[in-house]
């Protein structure tokens, strides 16, 4: 690969101070950034360092989420593969531009952030919304706090937040039924106008609308864990967010503290509030394997940067979000709750984070 | 025999860095001249006490440091001194033939050993100690500083372990000097009224390990504490936390390694100084990593030239986490120098490195496939291994911590000038191992920021508190 570094080398004055393109250095950087591995070496001791870098433990995420991804567009079509497209361009649009107004390197984070946020879509929803909704959650959900590492709200899901809110009737239709058979509709371009691939409602709303007929009650389980069923692009497959999130935790990059708190509360919340209360809250089963609960729990609330983190406010924190996730969606006016359990999540995650610490520090106190 | 106690540390993580030292202690050819700088990692030779021009003979006193004790530097052959030669430096020519090659004979030093008789008194012998250039082997396991002869310790901590690549190697030390080093442990009692003294050694069944055990019968003031070698557990700070030592003003702790416990033997046992130094020399820029015997001021270009293999080697005084680079300005080997560690500065620019598999990458995490590998070695480059990037908190660095405070919280708390909060969250304790700058994948150099930190926090207090 000599060459494409020769070539890099070749353009890289335009690209600085003095240059014609000097303003657009961030681009350059990151273009550079993605190919080769930096020249740079050590300064202070430690002279040498851990071969893991921010770009390696971003794309750990992006490799555990691509069985979704590939199971999104085999149920959804080719759709998919542009919601994906116009999610990466208009908020790498974004991410570019504040990297240019600030002058600072353009992150890596963006790339996680570009993925996650179209699969936890109805795939049937417009383009320019996802555009919309992905330049909405980088600029408010991220850039405005500081950029990647400072913000306090998951920016995938500020996007979705926004959407939920500024389009409800496209957030709460869009559902398409899922292909089935060896290519699915991997070959296919389907989106609302299609009428016999619409579907009325995902298993949620029927749940709420307690319009579930208890006797299919273990097919639907099946089709949820399998992802034959109507729901957001990549969070249909709960065997599929399965696989990914158990090799993230495995990496260690997702805190296994924060997905068994939510299953646990979950779990053991469900149960209980299914016995008491059966008319709001559908069987633990059902629940369990439907809406955006597995891959909230893998994905989104193991995000290091806005959840706690110290282990203890990760347990906890998780336990927060499996809790609110079941009261939403038995006594809200919303069939999923998983959602705003994040983000609800994500603006106690410091309040858990300085509890810990400080009885952390308390255990230090004696120490010399 | 001494089965000893085992001791549990925290956190740690062993760099398996390729150029490891042998087993080997190589002594060098005598030099054309010597170098000596006048600084060294804790002490700065500022009273010049020769002139130019001077004939000096082995082991007479060349200057002193007057912020630290008065501690002598000594001359390590006789000759010559030329002081307007190199800045910063003292140079000795025309040096004295000695006879074997080294100083290692009492008779080369027939000025010293004809006029020396053993002290007697606890004094005598620290005078001994500080006029013959073994004191500064001696440091506080709190600060790291050279203690205070004026203070008694309250225990003194004999480590024979540097787990930190590549630190001397006691074992190599210790071949065929276990007398000594018996010996050296019982002056070092001697200076003790009845304060313990542990011996430190890893859970090892080496011949040696056992011979030193089965010598330590009859040594009842000596506590033999067992301890795996993963680094940093030997760090003499994070000892006296295990050991439950707490120092206070009035009560330090000592630490001392295999080197310095042979060179206070050396002192009191035969009243010789200490002129001779083994340094290592390794890591996967050194053709042949090896140990060397060498005088202290060795002209560092005789010493490196013929032993590197790479073009663009970079020279670290001390292991590779926490050793400082040797500057262009230093010619020659300080008096505290105990190893010399090479790595290359040249880089690879791997193409698409975040995407490959990685097996033959070794890391702390677990995101490449060395994962599945047993343990190799690797010739590890001065490379960053990434850009520079905003914490994440990803929390390697407080799992990697051996102090067991959290490194990402206090860089936080710095990185918005909060330098209270980070005393509150207790960045005194940091030991500078340098782990968590090593395992950062955002590439922070936490260590160097906790440690200005430190310093921040002292001028502060200093200031505070009025003389």
């Amino acid at each position: 690969m000599k060459f494409l570094l020769d070539i890099m080398e070749k353009f890289r004055p335009l690209f600085r101070e003095g240059g014609a393109f000097a303003r657009m250095a961030p681009v350059y950087d990151a273009t550079e950034a993605i190919f080769f591995a930096p020249d740079e070496t050590a300064h202070t001791a430690p002279h040498v360092r851990d071969p893991l870098d921010l770009k390696r433990f971003m794309s750990m995420v992006i490799l555990a989420v691509a069985p979704c991804a590939l199971i999104g567009i085999h149920h959804f079509g080719l759709r998919v593969i542009a919601m994906i497209i116009v999610s990466y361009a208009a908020g790498g649009t974004v991410e570019v531009l504040v990297a240019m107004i600030r002058k600072e390197p353009i992150n890596e984070g963006f790339l996680v952030t570009g993925l996650l946020f179209p699969l936890i879509l109805p795939p049937g929803l417009p383009l320019w919304m996802v555009g919309v909704g992905v330049a909405f959650g980088v600029l408010v959900g991220k850039e405005v706090f500081g950029g990647t590492g400072r913000n306090v709200f998951n920016p995938a899901l500020v996007g979705r937040c926004f959407l939920l809110m500024a389009y409800p009737s496209y957030m709460s239709s869009g559902w398409i039924i899922p292909g089935t058979g060896l290519m699915g509709r991997a070959l296919e371009w389907v989106d609302t106008s299609v009428a016999d691939a619409i579907s009325s409602a995902t298993p949620l709303v029927l749940m709420k609308n307690s319009l579930t007929d208890p006797s299919v009650i273990p097919e639907t389980v099946r089709n949820l864990f399998l992802g034959n069923t109507a729901g957001c692009v990549g969070a249909t497959s709960a065997l599929a967010i399965l696989l990914g999130g158990v090799f993230l935790i495995i990496v260690g990059v997702a805190s296994w503290r924060t997905t068994v708190g939510i299953f646990g509360s979950f779990i053991i919340l469900g149960a209980i509030l299914h016995w008491v209360y059966p008319a709001k809250f559908a069987p633990l089963t059902l629940q369990l394997f439907s809406g955006g609960l597995f891959f909230g729990a893998f994905f989104m609330a193991t995000d290091p940067v806005t959840s706690p983190m110290t282990k203890c406010g990760q347990l906890v924190y998780g336990i927060l979000i499996g809790t609110l996730t079941l009261l939403i969606r038995g006594l809200s006016g919303y069939p999923e709750g998983m959602m705003f359990a994040i983000l609800l999540g994500n603006t106690s995650a410091y309040i858990f984070d300085k509890i810990a610490i400080s009885s952390k520090l308390r255990k230090l106190a004696d120490e010399r | 025999m001494n089965s000893g106690k085992s001791l549990q540390m925290r956190g740690g993580y062993n760099v398996n860095l390729a150029g490891r030292p042998n087993g080997v202690i190589e002594t060098l050819p005598e030099p054309s001249r010597l170098v000596i700088p006048l600084k060294s990692a804790r002490l700065s030779f500022t009273e010049i006490a020769v002139s130019d021009g001077e004939s000096v003979s082995c082991g007479q006193i060349l200057a002193t440091d007057p912020a630290c004790f008065s501690l002598p530097l000594l001359a390590s052959r006789g000759g010559q001194v030329r002081l307007n030669e190199v800045e910063g430096h003292i140079v000795i020519d025309s040096l004295e033939v000695c006879p074997s090659g080294l100083v290692e004979a009492a008779e080369s030093l027939d000025h010293v050993a004809e006029t020396y008789t053993a002290p007697k008194d606890r004094s005598a012998k620290i005078g001994k100690l500080i006029e013959l250039g073994a004191w500064h082997n001696l440091r506080d396991a709190h600060t790291g500083k050279v203690p205070d002869p004026e203070v008694e310790p309250q225990a003194v901590i004999v480590s024979t372990v540097r787990s930190e690549p590549f630190r001397c190697r006691g074992d190599v030390l210790l071949r065929e000097r276990v007398n000594e080093f018996m010996r050296g442990l019982e002056h070092i009692q001697s200076l003790l009224e009845y304060q313990p003294i542990y011996l430190l050694m890893p859970p090892s069944v080496s011949p040696l390990a056992k011979d030193i055990r089965e010598k330590l019968r009859g040594h009842a003031y000596i506590n033999l504490v067992l301890l795996n070698t993963k680094y940093p557990n030997y760090n003499f700070r994070l000892l006296t936390r295990s050991l439950g030592q707490k120092p206070e003003a009035e009560k330090r702790v000592w630490g001392i390694g295999v080197q310095g416990v042979l060179a206070v033997e050396r002192a009191l046992t035969h009243g010789l100084p200490c002129v001779n130094r083994v340094v290592s020399l390794g890591g996967p820029g050194v053709a042949l990593p090896t140990n060397l015997r060498a005088a202290a001021g060795y002209p560092l270009d005789e010493l490196l030239d013929s032993r590197l293999s790479v073009s663009s080697p970079r020279v670290i005084n001390g292991g590779v986490l926490t050793g400082e680079r040797v500057g262009e300005d230093v010619k020659g080997l300080d008096v505290e120098c105990d190893s010399l560690t090479v790595l290359s500065n040249e880089t690879e620019r791997t193409f698409l490195a975040f995407v490959r598999p990685g097996f033959g990458k070794r890391s702390y995490s677990k995101t490449f496939m060395s994962s599945f590998r047993g343990k190799f070695t690797e010739g590890l480059t001065t490379a960053l291994n990434g850009e520079l990037r905003p914490c994440v908190s990803c929390g390697l660095c407080e799992d990697v911590c051996p102090a067991g405070i959290m490194p990402y919280l206090i860089h936080r708390f710095l990185y918005r000038d909060g330098l209270e909060d980070a005393e509150e969250a207790r960045v005194d304790l940091c030991v500078g191992c340098g782990l968590c700058s090593y395992v950062c994948p955002s590439k922070i150099d936490l260590r160097q920021q906790l440690l200005d930190a430190q310093v921040a926090l002292e001028e502060l207090h200093a200031e505070e508190v009025p003389e």
